[in-house]
């Protein structure tokens, strides 16, 4: 099949890539760019898995035709921390225990990233609702919405975060 | 209490940083150099003999490098248990089921393997076939398997005695019938299988599953290849829930393409592979006969479950256990007759899930809220009249060291304000209770024990070998806290190499819940091995006796005066500086009774320990719509000893949401001759984040005499309890005790209108 070069800058990295017409946005991330954080878990823009930011917005990369995100910006998992630094709200999500098999872990993360840069301070509902395009079979939701409401407001004394109580605590 | 410095407390877990990252390796992720793209050519039938297969069209497709059937299989059948090989992993006769295994493409792309499988043509004779099993058992159904007659695959027959004595005695006695059709699991992770063969003929495998060595013996002798020749490597895992227990016919599939092409090959299962052809939960058709004295205690029992096995055989004999084993822990049954059978369907195979009996177990709690209710009993109180006390055995022998299934009653009935709301609550509000009991292991024969292997390296850091495997639910953190624990180390000091079959020695999987307990178990004592050999080198350093040291953050030192102490980095330097090694192994074997055997002797001690859970869950019914609204859930376990809270936790979470609200609300497949029209997530409904209430987990500690630090099975008992809440609270709401499971929005609306014309 005839290949078609399209720009995409993924994670701050500007590239050209050859696509086939057919490509999805997540082959595209997968295959070519080796950037398997983003999951397929299936294919019909259920679960999630494969959200990633395009130009900001959380789109699910299996359904998106990798032409169709000529010229934008893609932000994918491996995006999210700055070298080894971790985001706020990746290190919220170790603390808080929000990660079981992890296969959900980087569709999630991009969703909550996409509410807290909409909105900075959503309240459990509002989370909730924003988090229910992706689905997680292992951890009935409760940490991760802890973990993405205690990085919206760190400061605010999360009520149902013990960790800093005795996180770390190896003595 | 024992001062631990590391189990016990709210640790995040080590796995979690590369997987926030988006670095954790699965499956469908791996790409080795030379990597082929393997497709499963699978039945369009459910029953039908395969009369001749011709792939010359599909091999001659540029970019196709192999197609492989059942001519070129060795012929080996698999099954769980000697007398239940009925599967072969590419069926050479006929197959059984939509979605049997036929024929294994591997190709340079997906779009040409795919083009290929439509090119193998396949001629059938199609058979009758048969989708329940009542019909299935009537002598003039097709038999699916010629050596088992009316299709009944397994029957498991428990009789402690007296039953019907003591039914004569007893002051009130119920029966009733209790359904509940399959489910599925719905892992994050669609089932893949990568696999090569290196330059010595050795298999390299990597793929979700519930335990290495289950997979590599079923390999060897598919292959007829030795063991040590299968090598199943360590990948992430996303999610088994019991599904990823079993060898699959893919792992084969795919390594006889990589075989045959000298190419790696990858298999990745699309959705709905992943529903019709790993494993599905089964459907169950219970009767339960109760009969209790005037107080409710239960005098005698009996109870018949059909469940629907599908096309083979799988965990068979253990799949028509569980269910009842949960309940004979759960409560007191000294007067109990079981038959279980498990007959077979032109269906796809059913095997272990989460939730394993929703319907049996759900049917038995809602009887003891009907006998509660025709007695004025309260349905706790009912509950802590009939339930398992601590030293007892259970119906079919197995004793009970360590138990606290009161203390969850009573602990999860106070956080739900149980007394205050049952009987109070306002129109179509309603709240429920379930226990349950889970094992923690089944008996396993050879497999059954863990072998832990520690070395030290030169900068005091340790490497933990431990054939457990991680699915997800935190063994690997699970490991390093105990290794660490033990050895005086901080958890970044421990270094896993766990769930390799090369490196690792025999161990019985992640399936039958006894990581912890065996495999935790026997890194503690190969920990405890190394300590020792530790302190014989510190005590000449400190000029004491071994027996008077301690091993804490990564120091050794003298008890009684903490000032005099050495590095455990300097220890081990000085022991390799005179040769002595400081390595050590150690193990762990159950001790449970090797004579027990699910179907021809079910008696005699099952596991070591046994879990217990309660969980009560408060709702509101819309009675026009039939929609649930869950508005408290509380979910206590006694797990023996929390080694991590923080964890257990999110076990007790999942749960409630895989058990409970998916399991009870939405979460069922429909059928149209033996084809699941729902078996992508688009249909099947599984619970989102905003479906789930807040949850109040309660951790109860009833530290058992032989697990380590205390500690048993950890979130089992929840996802069967939640289950059971759930039907409890929706019968409480809308006053009509439902018998079929789930309970879907159409049936609680048709139990509301036929309440109401019955009231006219």
């Amino acid at each position: 099949m005839q290949t078609i070069d399209i720009t995409l800058t993924v994670n701050d990295q500007q590239q050209t890539l050859p696509v086939k017409s057919n490509d999805t946005l997540l082959e595209v991330i997968r295959d070519y760019l080796d950037l398997t954080g983003s999951k397929e878990g299936c294919g019909e823009g259920v679960c999630g898995s494969c959200t990633v930011l395009l130009d900001g917005h959380p789109v699910r990369a299996c359904l998106t035709l990798a032409l169709e995100a000529d010229g934008c910006a893609v932000t994918t998992v491996e995006g999210l921390a700055d070298e080894d630094t971790l985001s706020p709200l990746q290190q919220s999500f170790i603390d808080h225990g929000a990660v079981q098999c992890g296969f959900c872990t980087p569709g999630m993360l991009i969703s909550a990233k996409a509410l807290l840069d909409e909105n900075p301070s959503p309240d459990r509902q509002k989370l909730r609702q924003a988090l229910s395009g992706n689905i997680c079979r292992c951890t009935g939701y409760a940490k991760i919405v802890d973990a993405v409401a205690h990085a919206a407001r760190p400061e605010s004394g999360c009520p149902d975060c013990h960790t800093k109580d005795s996180g770390g605590d190896h003595d | 209490m024992t001062d631990y410095s590391i189990i016990g407390k709210r640790m995040p877990r080590v796995d979690s940083r590369a997987k926030v990252m988006g670095k954790a390796r699965y499956t469908a992720d791996l790409k080795l150099p030379g990597m082929l793209v393997g497709k499963i050519l699978r039945s369009p039938h459910a029953h039908a003999k395969i009369v001749n297969i011709d792939t010359s069209k599909a091999l001659a497709l540029p970019g196709v490098k192999a197609v492989v059937t059942g001519a070129d299989t060795e012929g080996v059948k698999w099954g769980v248990f000697a007398y239940t090989r009925d599967q072969q992993f590419i069926q050479t006769e006929k197959v059984r089921y939509i979605g049997d295994e036929v024929a294994g493409v591997a190709a340079v792309d997906e779009e040409t393997a795919l083009a290929a499988l439509d090119l193998i043509h396949v001629e059938y004779e199609v058979l009758p076939a048969v989708f329940d099993p009542m019909t299935a058992m009537t002598t003039d159904a097709e038999p699916i398997h010629e050596e088992f007659p009316n299709n009944i695959n397994i029957h498991v027959n428990i009789d402690t005695g007296s039953v019907d004595e003591n039914f004569k005695k007893a002051y009130y006695i119920r029966e009733d019938t209790f359904t509940a059709p399959e489910e599925s699991y719905f892992h994050g992770e669609p089932y893949a299988v990568a696999a090569r063969f290196d330059a010595d003929d050795c298999l390299e495998i990597w793929m979700p599953n519930g335990g290495p060595h289950m997979k590599s013996k079923p390999l060897s002798n598919a292959f007829k290849i030795p063991l040590h020749k299968v090598k199943v490597r360590k990948i992430t895992i996303g999610g088994a829930f019991g599904g990823r227990s079993e060898i699959c016919p893919a792992d084969y599939i795919c390594a006889l393409l990589a075989k045959k092409t000298g190419c790696p090959v990858k298999i990745v299962f699309t959705r709905e592979e992943n529903t019709i052809a790993t494993r599905q939960g089964h459907a169950m058709i219970t009767t339960h006969k109760t009969g209790v004295d005037k107080e409710g205690r239960v005098l005698a029992r009996e109870t018949t479950c059909y469940m629907d096995g599908g096309a083979y055989s799988s965990t068979g004999p253990i799949a028509t256990s569980v269910p009842f084993l949960s309940m004979e822990q759960a409560y007191r049954m000294e007067s109990v007759r079981y038959n279980g059978y498990r007959i077979y369907t032109n269906k796809p195979i059913r095997g272990m899930i989460r939730v394993h009996g929703r319907g049996f177990a759900c049917g038995l709690d809602t009887q003891l809220d009907m006998i509660a209710e025709h007695l004025g009993i309260d349905p706790v109180e009912m509950r802590l009249r009939n339930s398992r006390q601590p030293g007892e055995f259970t119906s079919t022998g197995s004793q009970v060291w360590s138990c606290a299934m009161d203390e969850t009653i009573k602990k999860a009935a106070a956080a739900a304000n149980w007394h205050e709301k049952f009987g109070k609550l306002p129109p179509f509000h309603g709240i429920g209770i379930g226990t349950n009991s889970v094992q923690t292991g089944f008996p396993m024969g050879i497999r059954g024990g863990s072998q832990s292997f520690i070395k030290f390296n030169e900068d005091g850091e340790a490497t933990v070998m431990s054939g457990v495997v991680d699915n997800g639910q935190g063994n690997e953190n699970m490991l390093v806290q105990i290794a660490a624990e033990e050895l005086g180390l901080l958890p970044e000091d421990i270094h896993l190499v766990s769930a390799d079959t090369e490196t690792t020695s025999s161990d019985p999987g992640s399936y039958s819940q006894v990581s912890t307990f065996v495999g935790g178990q026997a890194v503690k004592n190969a920990a405890a091995n190394c300590r020792k050999k530790l302190f014989d080198v510190a005590a000449k350093i400190l000029k004491t006796d071994p027996d008077k040291l301690t091993a804490k953050n990564r120091m050794i030192f003298v008890t009684d005066h903490p000032e005099k102490s050495v590095s455990i980095k300097k220890t081990v330097r000085v022991a390799l500086l005179n040769f002595t090694s400081v390595n050590a192994e150690g193990g762990y074997w159950p001790r449970v009774d090797m004579k027990r055997e699910w179907v021809s002797n079910p008696y005699g001690q099952m596991c070591e320990a046994f879990s217990f859970g309660t969980t009560i869950i408060e709702v509101k019914v819309d009675p026009d719509t039939g929609q649930v609204t869950v508005l408290n859930a509380v979910a206590c376990q006694d797990v023996g000893k929390a080694l991590n809270p923080l964890v257990l936790e999110g076990q007790f979470e999942g749960s409630v949401a895989m058990g409970g609200q998916g399991g009870m609300l939405t979460e069922y497949h429909d059928w149209r001759e033996g084809r699941c029209l729902n078996p992508t997530m688009l249909e099947y409904k599984v619970p989102l984040a905003c479906d789930m209430p807040e949850i109040t987990g309660i951790i109860v500690e009833s530290v058992d005499p032989r697990g380590p630090y205390g500690a048993k099975e950890a979130g089992m008992s929840i996802a069967m309890s939640a289950a059971q809440a759930y039907a409890g609270a929706v019968s409480n709401a809308i006053g009509v005790y439902m018998d079929s499971f789930p309970l879907t929005p159409d049936k609680i609306v048709a139990a509301i209108r036929e309440k109401r014309q019955a009231v006219k």
